[in-house]
């Protein structure tokens, strides 16, 4: 019991890390906190959906969808975010919040409003046994995925010259673009990336529900935004930290809460984020900027 | 209220200019609302007025977003979570207790069977509003842009998810029905007017200059003494306000209404509707407000599908929504600064100004000391400043020079309380003061910056108010104080043009203007002479030794333009890696080897000292 509450915390932390990590990747870059990622992965759900329909095998389909997600997010980038390039952040957010209620609008009219159903193989809601326990099938995939992803994301960054370009972008753009590297390759890799693992947020997401509907990303997405301020905007680490942070303290509190005050659990969780943010107002891990005089 | 207010500015005369020009531009709304009420009550029917009504309900939660968002530059998401309070807050406190015993059978006993009027329920909930919006934020003081934001976003889910959980007091995510429909168009336009009053008064109170300063610099605010927190504190707790008090009015207007009503819908419209119009003023949330209403109302009339023109149109869910965003897209992208762009109305200001220029001296001041003792800072690995003790006096002009890298700005921002020293203390009058930047400000030290720090979006006097404020708790005679050091420096004439077009040279002379808006004692200056051109040195020049000799003020400045320097100063302090290598007069210290070395190389150093003249170039 206890072990299967822990690989639950575990996984749905994981796949907060992956948003909230997406998120804090073109937050550091450029500044904004993209409301529409949620959207993203809807999207990649849908995807998913669709690949699955037109008979494709399931690997094939998620590795579909997931591209997808990618290259909506480079999309996304090219025709509403390019055009503001220079606009303040509140602007970039403003827009983002707009881009996001008209995926929702045209999700609903163009798909459905009501869920649809997403066959997932049988075996992925499955579960193995160790003597007394009980660990599901989904979870732990979750888990795994998000672990390699966390491991390939670490890599690229460190090892590859994009990946360097895209650090050094985010404690100083300027100096990185005086250093000769296109601003739109690094900017266009930053949304590539975040909407890379919005895909997988959404593949491990759809493969514990087994259905996608219009408004799928907002509530974890939100969840996300939560955990990238706590673990400090923009900070990568501080991302993921936040992003298990949230996700543990949600299933505990859903384990532990009295029937009478479980209703709650979200105001709690979230006061204590503020409480967090009043002692620490950059967050857990605050991210490296530069300042000039 | 209307009357009110206009009896009040006009037997006096001495009402600052600020508030005189923001009281007409408040009644000039104020009559075009009330304008449009009475058209809707004369010539339209109950729909029209209904929508009427609703637009003004919807006019004061967007002014109370205005306020906030407006003055702080942080956008907020969680202002439809404070009109959901004050809705239901009204229909508990209002409801019948016949019905209410019907409908919440599990009310805590303290909430039952109230029965209050409209008004009274209304005093209520915004006493209410006070104490919710000192709670809720105290936690946004700390937090900068985007964090802030999202922090208001958690403040919308917890809002929501309290709404919904809290079954015994409002039903939870059922409706909650029985209130009493009394406001109707009076009302709402009464509401509405008095928050279009105050919204466009509150840009000119100390709090709006100061928040709206803070959004612009947050350094440059601290520099004149703005204590953003504060300032923050005041424009949400007014934002909370005016939300809940729509909230109030939107639960007797619709009688029944459920947590999903003041949810993201809610707040996407209300943003939309602002961003529309114009964020930073009153003018923008109103034309804003106005505008959009129409655009909803002509598109639900769509939403239903049905025949047009012979089209079969599809039933389409949230096209008001889609509508709403891609207008929101549009404005942003070719108007960022909304349709009705920055600018109030400023209807007195555009017949042209007169200032009376009271030219009163300016005031000296009394013999002070500022004293850094064993001062250093480090940086991770490097020593910027390495225990320096230096002591400046009033009526006299110090020049700190040094090779680049060797400190000076570092020093300089301790000394101005921006920066906490690693090691050591510094004090004013022998009191040893804690880095605060706004306090050092209050306290007589005040500064200028490398990278000019002036407020662009703000008026050129209102630039200097802010500072003017912050020693000059009357608005009529911070007015009149900043008017004369925005003479002194040659500004007057752009007073009432915003900063952002002040040419560079200008925006120097600004800065300096508004460091001596606070009165100091001592004026610190970073490099106040880079990138002008020699004509516009030799007249700061002329400005600054002016200025000491009629205030006798202290002036330390940083500079790397040595025939100023010479001219100048009086005193000179050499420091490099972080040390002060020579101090004294400009003749000593030209002939220091210790900087010459630093300057040239320590051959140079040797030649000079051995040949025979041993003069300076």
């Amino acid at each position: 019991m206890i072990a299967q509450q822990i690989i639950n915390a575990v996984s749905l932390g994981g796949v907060y890390a992956l948003l909230a990590l997406g998120l804090a990747i073109v937050f550091s870059i450029v500044g904004l906190i993209n409301f529409a990622h949620g959207e993203l992965m809807t999207l990649s759900g849908y995807a998913l959906l669709a690949a699955l329909v037109f008979g494709l095998p399931f690997p094939l389909a998620v590795l579909v969808a997931v591209s997808c997600g990618a290259l909506a997010a480079v999309a996304m980038e090219r025709i509403a975010f390019r055009p503001m390039r220079g606009a303040s952040v509140t602007s970039l957010l403003l827009t983002s919040f707009a881009v996001s209620s008209l995926l929702k609008v045209v999700f609903q009219n163009g798909i459905s409003a009501r869920p649809q159903a997403v066959a997932m193989p049988g075996w992925m809601t499955g579960a193995f046994s160790f003597g007394d326990f009980t660990i599901g099938v989904g979870p732990s995939i979750s888990i795994v995925v998000s672990a390699l992803a966390l491991i390939a994301l670490e890599v690229f960054l460190r090892r590859s010259v994009t990946g360097t370009a895209m650090r050094a972008a985010a404690e100083d753009f300027n100096v990185v673009r005086l250093m000769g590297i296109p601003a739109s390759r690094i900017i266009a890799t930053a949304f590539l990336l975040s909407g890379l693992l919005a895909g997988l947020a959404a593949m491990l997401w759809v493969a514990q529900r087994a259905s996608v509907d219009p408004l799928m990303g907002f509530t974890p997405v939100l969840k996300a935004f939560i955990a990238a301020v706590v673990g400090g905007l923009g900070s990568l680490p501080g991302a993921v930290a936040g992003g298990f942070l949230l996700g543990i303290i949600e299933v505990l509190l859903q384990a532990t809460l009295p029937a009478a005050i479980a209703p709650y659990r979200d105001a709690i969780v979230l006061s204590g984020v503020i409480a967090v943010l009043l002692l620490r107002p950059q967050g857990l891990i605050p991210a490296v900027r530069v300042q000039r005089s | 209220m209307v009357a009110a207010a206009r009896t009040e500015s006009k037997p006096r005369g001495f009402m600052p200019a600020a508030f005189r020009n923001a009281t007409a531009d408040a009644l000039c709304m104020v009559a075009v609302l009330l304008l449009v009420a009475l058209a809707a009550f004369f010539f339209g029917g109950v729909a029209m007025q209904r929508v009427v009504t609703y637009a003004a309900i919807m006019l004061t939660a967007v002014l109370g977003l205005q306020i906030f968002s407006g003055n702080s530059g942080i956008v907020s998401f969680g202002q439809a979570a404070f009109v959901g309070l004050g809705a239901y807050a009204t229909g508990i406190l209002t409801m019948p207790a016949a019905l209410q015993r019907t409908a919440l059978r599990d009310l805590p006993q303290f909430l039952a069977g109230h029965e209050l009027s409209f008004f009274a329920a209304l005093a209520l909930v915004l006493a209410l509003a006070v104490f919710i919006g000192l709670l809720t934020g105290t936690p946004l003081m700390r937090l900068t842009g985007s964090s802030a934001s999202i922090a208001t976003l958690a403040m919308l889910i917890i809002v929501y998810t309290l709404l919904v959980a809290g079954r015994e007091i409002t039903r939870g995510s059922q409706p909650f029905y029985g209130v009493p429909r009394e406001v109707g168009l009076w009302t709402a336009a009464a509401v509405a007017s008095v928050a279009l009053i105050a919204a466009r008064l509150f840009r000119e109170t100390s709090f709006g200059l100061a928040s709206r300063a803070a959004a612009n610099d947050e350094r440059g605010a601290a520099a004149v003494g703005v204590d953003q927190r504060i300032a923050r504190l005041v424009a949400w707790v007014v934002g909370v306000i005016a939300a809940m008090a729509a909230g109030a009015m939107m639960a007797q207007f619709l009688g029944a209404f459920s947590p999903r009503d003041f949810y993201f819908d809610l707040g996407f419209t209300m943003l939309a509707m602002l961003i529309v119009g114009g964020m930073t003023s009153s003018l923008g949330a109103f034309a804003g407000v106005i505008v959009t209403i129409v655009v909803i109302e002509v598109v639900r009339r769509f939403e239903g599908g049905g025949e047009m023109l012979g089209l079969h149109l599809p039933v389409l869910f949230g096209l008001t929504q889609g509508v709403l965003a891609i207008a929101m897209i549009l404005v942003i992208w070719r108007r960022p600064t909304g349709l009705f762009g920055e600018r109030e109305l400023n209807l007195l200001r555009r017949s042209g100004r007169t200032p009376e220029m009271a030219s009163a001296p300016p005031r000296q001041v009394g013999a002070d000391r500022l004293v850094a003792d064993h001062l250093s800072r480090r940086y991770a690995g490097v020593v910027a400043v390495d225990d320096v003790s230096l002591s400046f006096e009033t009526d006299s002009i110090t020049g700190i020079i040094g090779p680049n890298g060797a400190g000076k700005t570092t020093l300089l921002n301790m000394l101005a309380g921006d920066v906490q020293p690693s090691a050591g203390t510094v004090s004013v009058g022998g009191v040893q003061r804690q880095a605060s930047a706004f306090r050092f400000a209050r306290s007589g030290i005040a500064r200028t910056f490398q990278n000019i720090r002036v407020f662009p979006s703000m008026t050129v006097l209102e630039n200097v108010v802010v500072a003017a404020r912050q020693v000059e708790p009357d608005l009529a005679h911070a007015e009149a104080a900043a008017m004369r050091e925005l003479f002194r420096m040659g500004l007057d004439k752009f007073a009432d043009q915003p900063a952002a077009r002040l040419a560079y040279g200008q925006r120097r002379r600004l800065e300096v203007a508004r460091a001596l808006a606070l009165k100091p004692r001592f004026l610190l200056l970073d490099e106040p002479a880079a990138g002008m051109n020699a004509v516009e040195t030799a007249e700061l020049v002329s400005i600054l030794s002016a200025v000491r000799a009629e205030r006798r003020i202290g002036v330390v400045l940083i500079e790397h333009d040595m025939r100023l320097v010479m001219n100048l100063c009086e005193r000179i302090v050499v420091i490099d890696h972080g040390r002060v290598i020579a101090d004294g007069t400009p003749a000593d210290v030209q002939n220091n080897p210790a900087v010459i070395a630093a300057y040239l190389g320590s051959r140079t150093a040797r030649a000079k000292a051995a040949s025979p003249e041993n003069q300076p170039a």
